[in-house]
């Protein structure tokens, strides 16, 4: 694997057409954390991207030749399948959006932050960011998608482009839009434990 | 936008100040002239210098999101299902190159033994007419038929000379095709009777619709065994 490390992705997804099974799991574990947050964030639920995930790499494993070198880099074509499958999954499970997995007695699963702050200012961030989740996710598919690849994913906006596959007016355009909505939402969010502490 | 005097720099309304000026990714000269038109929009309008700091506000969330799920990564069960499908298909694409390569080879040998054995059945096929022959020769020496014998034999029909097509010789023999000319002081006349269609295997002409007749005929048989030539006797 050490011998692998610095051979291009395309290079070794050539390799692993021809069966180089190292080769493939070299690819996986490049690009596998990227693609499952981008599902996460993008659906909200744990068990979701990692179904997207190995449907993504599935298609790398049935059909290498798919992806053509010439058209992008292997990551852009990866978010482009990932995007794909969660198109997919949004239309099979409108309603259905897990915001946050739940262990067996209710509570919850969530990624936990290392955060030295106490108990309540802790519980506090979790829930604000549970609220911010949740805003992302109630954003119209394509401002959702701009928000997550450009904010939380951190590409670049060209990057993002060719992950969604448009260009980079269109991204900036959605992102603007999303922002928007994204702030709207969050204005009201802030506004309902206001107005819930004063009817107190 | 409008670019005020010497600060070189451009004056941005709401619309533009919320299309641009709250994107971070800008660089270059014009995107620092955009930053700074948007700093002086913000300090002129206060509606935009406050939707500056929600989404300031808003990014400090969003970054806090991000980091909450920043070490997420995919189980490792996904990539044992990946790897585990990964062997399979390309040891099922292996199984299928050997099965298709075998299928080829056992074609090609098939082929062969059909070659070889069609070359086998020709050759023996040609030299059928000589075996023929050598076995009638040896058929009538066993069995002693004499010439007497011979013409005591059933008379075949009377017109048969009309059918035979065979030129008669000063002795009346017709030289056998590929008949190797040699001394024939010891060679001996044989009588034998025969379907018509057997002079065929000799060379000689033979009329179809009488092939199954059996007729008598005489072959000179030289002192190699073998039938050097062939005669209708006069009574055929």
């Amino acid at each position: 694997m050490t011998i692998l490390k610095d051979v291009p992705d395309d290079v070794l997804l050539r390799r692993a057409s021809r069966g180089d099974e190292e080769a493939f799991t070299l690819v996986y574990r490049r690009h596998q954390a990227a693609i499952y947050r981008f599902a996460l964030r993008m659906t909200g639920s744990a068990w979701a991207a990692e179904e997207i995930v190995q449907d993504v790499f599935m298609t790398l494993v049935r059909d290498p030749q798919k992806y053509d070198a010439r058209l992008g880099t292997v990551s852009g074509f990866l978010y482009g399948v990932a995007r794909n499958r969660v198109l997919k999954h949004r239309e099979r499970l409108p309603r259905e959006v897990a915001l946050e997995e739940r262990n067996e007695d209710g509570s919850g699963k969530g990624v936990l932050l290392q955060d030295p702050s106490t108990p309540a200012s802790w519980a506090e961030k979790r829930e604000r960011t549970a609220q911010v989740r949740s805003a992302v996710l109630e954003l119209p598919e394509e401002f959702r998608e701009a928000v997550v690849l450009c904010e939380l994913q951190e590409l670049s906006y060209e990057e993002a482009a060719v992950a969604a596959g448009c260009p980079i007016g269109t991204i900036r355009s959605r992102l603007h839009r999303g922002r928007a909505l994204l702030l709207a939402k969050l204005e009201i969010l802030r506004e309902v434990p206001r107005r819930v502490s004063a009817a107190r | 936008m409008e670019t005020f005097g010497k600060a070189n720099v451009v004056a941005m309304n709401c619309e533009e100040f919320a299309a641009i000026g709250l994107d971070p990714e800008q660089q270059g000269e014009f995107a620092r002239a955009q930053q700074a038109a948007a700093r002086e929009h913000s300090i002129a309008c206060p509606s935009c210098a406050a939707l500056a700091e929600s989404w300031e506000a808003a990014r400090v969330e969003l970054h806090l999101l991000a980091s909450s799920t920043s070490l997420a990564e995919t189980p490792p069960r996904v990539e044992m299902r990946l790897r585990q499908e990964f062997r399979t298909r390309h040891q099922t694409l292996k199984t299928r190159r050997a099965a298709v390569v075998t299928s080829w080879a056992l074609a090609a040998v098939v082929l062969l033994a059909a070659g070889i054995s069609w070359s086998t059945w020709r050759a023996q096929h040609y030299a059928k007419p000589a075996a023929m022959a050598g076995n009638l020769d040896s058929a009538v020496k066993n069995s002693s038929v004499a010439k007497s014998d011979a013409e005591n034999s059933v008379a075949p029909v009377a017109d048969e000379n009309a059918t035979l097509v065979a030129d008669n010789e000063e002795d009346g023999f017709t030289a056998l095709p590929g008949a190797i000319s040699a001394d024939n002081e010891d060679a001996a006349i044989v009588r034998v009777r025969m379907q018509r269609s057997s002079l065929g295997a000799f060379g000689l002409a033979v009329n179809e619709e009488r092939a199954a007749d059996w007729i008598q005929v005489d072959l000179l048989v030289g002192d190699d065994g073998l039938p050097q030539a062939v005669r209708v006797p006069q009574a055929q």
